[in-house]
Parts: structure tokens; sequence; C-alpha cells
């Protein structure tokens, strides 16, 4: 079967670790889809936030390079994770006008930087490139009556002249994607906030309040479960989520879920391919509840 | 620190270090009018003795030694809502990593500084494997901020369903990361990078 669409893939780290269903799902989802996914062999890690706090030029030297690496592979570099995406765009951002700090990059890695690489996002890819009409045709079980908090985070909208995915306060590219698997994305007030990032490792006590208040947002909205974008979100409301209701008392009990196992899910493909067993917080009652299995 | 009287004079307000974080964050720092819509956003404001419009504040009143030996840098997220709000278009995430590295370049790690330590060790990480080595990680954390106890009881389940690897993800293009990191060094010791 030929693809309707062919990109390279920057998967990211996580995704070969602790987001491995992330992976799994973008897989089976991009397949079903016929949209091929071309991963840069031996890619790096992209710095993420340590790299920029701690070195800017190490920080854009990462991301050149893994441009660098991206050029080799044919098609528009597609991205999972929001902090590797954000990363690799400010990388351009900073170096397309700047032509000190682009010498000085290119004389950390050897070479030129692709500036030209387009880079986007999955979200951008299935909604704009994909398109919500076929998006659309493409669901073979709808997610009907599945009440879902969509949550962007910081990166995948911030700074505004970064990312160019959407709104930087206003945004509605997940709710459109959703509502195109037939679920009901619900109007809540925490998802732009920032959920603690990678305080998670030095002061995981960041992440039980802020991860703790976009809990309770989402729950008081009525939804039943948290769509994410980035495997730091998911991270931070997912594994964390047990000591967060021990922290504060409440019991939230909301799966979280990446926007690739919800679409993947509603398109068909098996879930067995979903990565659903290593989500901490086991969306499987949910789903049987929603007869979604 | 923080109720302490402030003596400003001409002496004090020198633009010296003003111009060093410009340079550094590629952000104006005179800019900012004290609108405070930055901190009015901010995620961590809480958890900080200065809020970020106070940080501008004071450093372009010369009082920059009371930022960087305060809390608020260490417990910026680098979430870019101020950044995304500012009116004036002062890059305040930027600002904020510019200062962390004068802060360590300065004076090394301090108890505040604790998130550098996990970012240090977040580098080391890359300079070694190549990508991220998450159980080395957060071991190494553990061990070397004292807190052996810490998250032991998501280890296990961490590990059972998949998320926390043994061991490390392989990549054939190692060596040319060393070398990236050599440069940079090689490129600061001649003068030719910040």
């Amino acid at each position: 079967m030929k693809n309707i669409l062919n990109y390279s893939y920057y998967p990211g780290c996580s995704l070969h670790a602790s987001a491995q269903e992330y992976e799994a799902s973008t897989r089976g989802l991009f397949k079903a889809l016929k949209i091929g996914l071309h991963e840069v062999p031996d890619w790096f890690c992209c710095g993420a936030t340590p790299a920029h706090n701690v070195d800017e030029l190490l920080s854009l030297a990462l991301c050149a390079k893994n441009l660098s690496l991206a050029e080799n592979v044919a098609g528009d570099l597609a991205v999972a994770c929001a902090a590797c995406f954000s990363r690799l765009k400010t990388t351009q951002h900073r170096l397309i006008d700047n032509d000190a700090k682009r010498q000085q990059v290119e004389k950390a890695i050897d070479g030129p930087v692709p500036l030209g690489k387009k880079v986007k996002h999955l979200l951008e890819i299935l909604a704009r490139d994909y398109g919500l009409e076929r998006l659309q045709s493409a669901v073979q079980k709808p997610l009907a009556g599945l009440k879902v908090a969509c949550y962007y985070g910081c990166l995948l909208t911030r700074p505004p002249e970064v990312p160019e995915l959407d709104d930087c306060e206003a945004p509605t590219i997940m709710e459109e994607v959703l509502k195109a698997t037939g679920a009901e994305p619900v109007s809540w007030s925490h998802r732009m906030e920032c959920c603690g990032a990678n305080f998670t490792l030095s002061r995981p006590g960041v992440v039980l309040k802020l991860s703790g208040d976009i809990l309770a947002s989402a729950k008081a909205a009525g939804a039943d479960c948290i769509m994410v974008a980035c495997p730091l979100c998911h991270g931070n409301l997912d594994i964390r989520q047990g000591g967060i209701e021990q922290a504060s008392g409440t019991r939230f009990d909301l799966p979280v879920f990446y926007i690739t196992q919800l679409l993947a899910l509603a398109c068909g493909v098996s879930t067995e391919r979903l990565g659903l067993e290593s989500m901490i917080v086991s969306p499987m009652p949910l789903l049987r509840e929603k007869s979604l299995l | 620190m923080k109720h302490s009287k402030m003596q400003l004079s001409a002496e004090t307000m020198n633009l010296g270090f003003v111009k060093k974080v410009e340079l550094l964050s590629g952000s104006s720092v005179r800019r900012c009018f004290q609108c405070g819509k930055c901190s009015a956003g901010c995620p961590m404001r809480s958890f900080m003795e200065h809020p970020p419009n106070r940080v501008v504040r004071l450093l372009q009143l010369g009082q920059y030694e009371r930022v960087l030996a305060g809390r608020s840098i260490w417990y910026c997220a680098s979430c870019e809502t101020c950044s995304t709000r500012c009116p004036n278009k002062v890059d305040l995430a930027a600002i904020m990593d510019a200062l962390r590295k004068l802060s360590w370049d300065a004076q090394g790690p301090s108890k505040e500084s604790y998130v550098q330590l996990a970012n240090r060790l977040f580098i080391e990480n890359i300079r070694t494997y190549g990508r991220q080595y998450e159980m080395r990680l957060a071991a190494v954390f553990n061990v070397k901020s004292g807190q052996f106890l810490k998250d032991l009881m998501l280890g296990p389940k961490l590990i059972t369903r998949g998320k926390l690897r043994m061991f490390h993800q392989k990549n054939r293009n190692i060596g040319e990361i060393e070398k990236i990191f050599s440069r940079i060094e090689e490129m600061r010791k001649n003068g030719e990078a910040p």
C-alpha cells in the first residue's frame, strides 16, 4: 500500500523509554492512516529544558546536529514530543537572523544548520496536512460519550513566534482533532497552565501543586480523562497522580491518554498496539464503561 | 535579604551587568516598565521570593546580587508565559536562562540551585550516551542530593510497565556528540563563544 504522506521522524528520548505508549500508538495510527514515518538514524537527545537552562550554545548545537541528521531523510520532520518540537523550532528561530550565533553553532557541529527543514508536531500533521475531514472519515469506532480535557501545557503554543502551531492564549487544534473521533472536549480552566515540567526530579513538591491544580480543574469540568501531547506532561499527570491524590486527599482517577492513543483507538487500531497497559492510571475501567474496548 | 534596605546611587546603578544579561539572553532588560503581566501569569510565583517583574526591576537598579543569590531564578519552569505576554517584548524566560548561567559561573552550586544539579546530570547523560538514560538520571540524582529513598515506591511500578529501562539506548553516532562538547569547550577557551 502506498503512503498518502511521508515524513522524516524524530521520536525523542522519551518515546523510546517512559513514553513507549506514545511511540506505539503513533506508529499504529500513522500506519492505519497511511502516513509514512521514517526515523532519523542515530538521532541525539535535543537537550530539552535542562540544556538551555545550563548552556544556550550547547542547546542550540544539539538541535542543530539533529536537524542536520534529519536532512538525510526526505520529508518534513515529524516530532511527537512537545519539548523536542519546541527546542528544534527555537533553534531555527534563534539562528535565522543572528549570523554571529549561527556561525558559533556551525563551528560547534562542524557543518551547516539546515534552517529550512520544516519541523512539524504530530498535531499539525493530523489536523492540517492530513486534514480533519479525512481524519473523520478514517474513524471506525467513534468515541461517543467520552468527555476529554485537552491539555496543551506550555511548549505547544508558547512563545507564539516559535511553534506557530495555534493561538498562544486560546488554541483549538487539540479539540478539533479530538472532535473528529466523536469524543466530546470539555471546557476547562487549566488547559494551558504549566504542569511543573522537569521539577519532577528535583522538586516534586512543585509538581504536586501545579499538576494537582490541573487534575482538580479537569475533574471539576466533568472530564472522564485527559489528553496530552507531551511525555513530560504525561509523566506528571499520570505517574505522579497517585502521589498527588495522597498529598491532597482527593481521588481523581483520571486516565491520561496521548493524542495518538485516542485517535488510534477510534481509527480501529488493535488495542494491543496502544500501550494501554503502560499507563499508571489504568484506562480499562473507563473504556469498558463506555463500551470502547 | 528580602527586606533589607536598598541604597541606590549613581554608582550602584551601573549598567555593566544589565548589558551582560542583555547580550547573553538576546533580550532587553531596560525596556521593562513594570506592568507586572509576567508575574500575574507566572505559575511559579508562589515559590519565588521575588516575582518575575521584581527580578527585572532589581536588575535595572543594579541589585543583581540579590537576584543571583536568591531562589527565584531556580524556580522558573521555563513555561514561557511571561515572554508570551510581555507588551514590551522582554524575553524574560531567556533572561532567566542567562541569570542561571551567570549565577552558576559566579558562585557554583548552592542549596537554591538544586534544580541545576538535575540539569547537569541530564547533560552528562547526553555526553556519555547520546540520549537520556532515565534510570541513571534518577538514581544518581537521589544519591548526589542525599535523598536515597525519594520515589522509591514508584520505581518498581515504572519498571514492570516498561517505563523505566535498565539499560541505555544505543547510538552509533556517539563519537559525534563528544566532538560537539569538546569543540564548544575549545571555543570558550579561545574566547570565541559566551
